[in-house]
């Protein structure tokens, strides 16, 4: 009896750990499906944390078990311009329960675009490969008709410790000159639309205009952050897809790449691709164009030739 | 028979004297079906299309399905209680009967009770420096108070708030559609003096949310409280009328009669507990605000910039650049669903309007409308949803607009104005 008992146990475990094997192989690269995502919303070993660019939105419903980030006043410094300082992300990462040993899953609206700067932030401070972005997004879940929901939930706080600020993961303003001054051989790829960045217009269709030149960083190449995702349902394009997407305008990984566009968010979501899927060495510059673009004396490059919003 | 008396405002006085009176003109089923109950119900069909028609082809098509049919759901209610806040107030004031007044309190408790019970899911914490999503908690400050003065005026003079304007609109008041177009009016001058009265008083006023002082707990025990010496206070002072015979025929009590107040103001309460979760805070100028903004914009009568005004909470007036909006929606099902309560109740009596009565609605709807812009909603947005989500701002709104509409009825009356 006692035997049979133990030989029972121990298939259950056999088992659990087959599942669990199993699991963690599904989630090994830098996104998880939604299907794995609902999959384990009760594992306790992952934690899903929504950034959405619409505030109320997590409120009015989100994925069961995940957390909210609000991005404009969670991730940043409200003061100055900058991301988070370590102390500010250490105390909302361990009230949240993130550390390196859980599966952190992120997503968001539009594409993912603000949980993607979300992953970029987190990689600064020392969470990388068990942060993920969930395929899709909100948008892919919502389509599949899965089940979202508004209970509040408390995680057990992490005790997690801030890394230093990975420095090779943020471009300074002084990287960029060094591009355009040719002292570096680093790539400036600008994820804006194609009339922000010939200088037609200074900021897309509803946002402030906040540089005071239109045009772009003299050297840097344009390819707008949406055309790596599956409109259809924000899915992200193949590695191979997006290798080549890159690849034509000759951004391929043989040389450091600098990611850029307005203020510096958008570009976080071709960050992500181009550093955590396709795994090449990427710099985001969160000054972007709002800052390069009014700096005083800089070289831009403006082939339409627009000077104050118009010719 | 109408209820509704000359300046537009109903009077409770002589509509429960009639219904003594003559208990069979209100009091009775129609006898078979009438001219009006038809109408109801043809309207009534055509709304049901309208909302599965939204349910199908709408972008997005659940909350503008929802808005449709809260808005309808909203009409229907007030029409049928007479949620109107002047005609409360005026009870009140002329006749000490606390009954209207004892309604909004009872929306009031419905509405802090049930947004407390949303906020403990979407914002556990409430002493942190975030406000719960989208909740109208407004700035307190000196335009605030403007905004309540002008609005209580514009009551009064207009014989009622905005949202009893619309309701009215589907009983065929002859005041009604002045008051809102003076109100589009009202807005376009709110619009003009936004930025100085911004850079004067409202910019540096803070922004007070009971909860983050007082706890969820504190917030609501305090806010019932103040309401229950309220309705003690009410029914001290005031004087009861005598309980009319209530109908036997529950068609008649649902679809004849007027429904008590405390009635309507358990719905209204409800409703915005609704609204709140699923859509967003109950308000009834968004539309008409937004559409003003358009055509003040159109014609060159706006400040190139509106300094703050779409970072507020409130009754947001950003230009949408769709045809289909979800307070559209609510104001178009509002109006619909009270013409079909008063034609079922053989209330619609459309009247040719006097010169007084389109006087006295622009020029009532101007201050309306001014003071929505000020006070970032009217007596549904920022009194009835403020209040309800525990804003100072709900508080102050209501007190001023009580001084102002007291104080313009008092002196019009002097003056000899029929108000």
């Amino acid at each position: 009896m006692f035997a049979l008992s133990l030989l029972r146990r121990s298939a259950i475990t056999l088992a659990a750990a087959l599942l669990l094997g199993g699991a963690a192989l599904a989630n090994s690269g830098p996104l998880v499906t939604t299907d794995w995502l609902e999959k384990n919303l009760s594992d306790p070993k992952v934690r899903i944390v929504e950034v959405s660019v619409e505030p109320g939105l997590y409120e009015r419903g989100h994925i069961p078990g995940a957390q909210n980030v609000v991005w404009h006043t969670d991730l940043v410094d409200t003061v100055e311009r900058d991301i988070a300082k370590p102390e500010k992300f250490q105390a909302l990462a361990r009230k949240l329960g993130l550390d390196k040993d859980v599966t952190i899953v992120l997503y968001g609206d539009s594409n993912n675009w603000f949980a993607a700067w979300g992953a970029w932030v987190f990689d600064i401070y020392g969470l990388r490969d068990n942060v993920k972005l969930l395929d899709g997004g909100r948008k892919k879940w919502e389509l599949e008709k899965r089940p979202v929901s508004t209970n509040p939930l408390t995680a057990k706080a992490s005790a997690f410790t801030v890394a230093e600020p990975n420095r090779k993961l943020r471009a300074r303003l002084a990287d960029v000159v060094a591009t355009v001054e040719k002292k570096s051989e680093a790539r400036v790829l600008d994820i804006r639309s194609a009339d922000e960045f010939s200088g037609k217009i200074i900021a897309p269709a509803g946002f402030q205009e906040l540089a005071l030149r239109a045009g772009h960083i003299p050297g840097s190449v344009n390819v707008p952050w949406a055309q790596a995702v599956n409109q259809a349902d924000g899915t992200l394009k193949s590695p191979e897809e997006l290798k080549k997407l890159y690849a034509n305008v000759g951004i391929d990984g043989s040389k450091p790449v600098i990611t850029t566009c307005r203020i510096g968010e958008r570009s976080s979501h071709t960050w992500f691709i181009l550093s955590r899927v396709l795994g090449y060495q990427v710099a985001n510059y969160d000054g972007s164009w709002t800052e390069y673009g009014n700096t005083v004396g800089l070289p831009i490059s403006n082939p339409a030739g627009t000077v104050w919003g118009g010719k | 028979m109408s209820l509704s008396d000359e300046s537009g405002a109903l009077d409770y006085q002589r509509a429960r004297e009639t219904t003594m009176a003559a208990p069979a003109a209100v009091a009775e089923r129609a006898s078979g079906l009438s001219r009006g109950i038809l109408a109801a119900l043809g309207l009534t069909a055509l709304l049901a299309l309208a909302i599965i028609g939204i349910g199908r082809h709408g972008d997005p098509a659940p909350q503008l399905q929802l808005s449709l049919i809260l808005g309808a759901t909203f009409g229907f209610v007030i029409q049928r209680s007479r949620f109107c806040f002047l005609c409360i107030w005026r009870d009140w004031l002329d006749r000490r009967d606390p009954r209207g007044l004892l309604g909004i309190v009872t929306a009031l408790a419905v509405g802090i009770t049930g947004y407390t019970l949303i906020f403990g899911a979407w914002l556990p914490d409430p002493s942190g420096t975030r406000l719960p999503p989208t909740a109208h908690i407004g700035p307190v400050s000196l335009a605030l108070v403007l905004a309540g003065l002008a609005f209580g005026a514009g009551m009064a003079l207009s014989g009622s708030c905005l949202s009893a304007h619309l309701y009215r609109l589907g009983e065929g008041s002859p005041t009604a559609p002045f008051a809102l177009l003076g109100a589009v009016g009202g807005f376009i001058l709110g619009f003009q003096s936004w930025n100085g009265l911004y850079l004067w008083t409202i910019a540096g006023a803070p922004v007070p949310w009971l909860p983050r002082h007082l706890g969820y707990g504190g917030a609501l025990a305090t806010s019932l409280a103040v309401l229950a010496a309220l309705a003690w206070l009410l029914l001290r002072k005031g004087s009861l009328p005598a309980r009319p015979e209530p109908p036997r025929d529950p068609l008649v009590a649902v679809f004849r009669q007027r429904w008590p107040a405390w009635l309507g103001g358990l719905l209204v309460g409800l409703i915005g507990v609704a609204a709140y979760l699923r859509v967003s805070p109950l308000g009834v100028t968004a539309e008409i605000g937004s559409r003003s903004r358009q055509l003040a914009g159109a014609f060159e009568l706006l400040p190139s910039r509106l300094e703050g005004l779409d970072s507020f909470r409130g009754c947001a007036t950003v230009i949408r650049d769709t045809v289909l909006t979800p307070n559209g929606l609510f104001i178009a099902g509002l109006v619909a669903a009270a013409l079909i309560a008063a034609l079922a109740a053989g209330e619609f009596k459309p009247r040719r309007p006097t010169g007084g009565q389109a006087l006295r609605g622009l020029s009532g709807g101007l201050l309306l409308g001014w003071g929505t812009v000020l006070g970032l909603g009217c007596t549904v947005g920022t009194l009835l949803s403020g209040i309800s989500a525990g804003a100072l701002s709900g508080w102050v709104f209501a007190a001023a607009l009580g001084i102002g509409a007291t104080a313009t009825l008092k002196l019009g009356r002097w003056a000899g104005w029929p108000l």
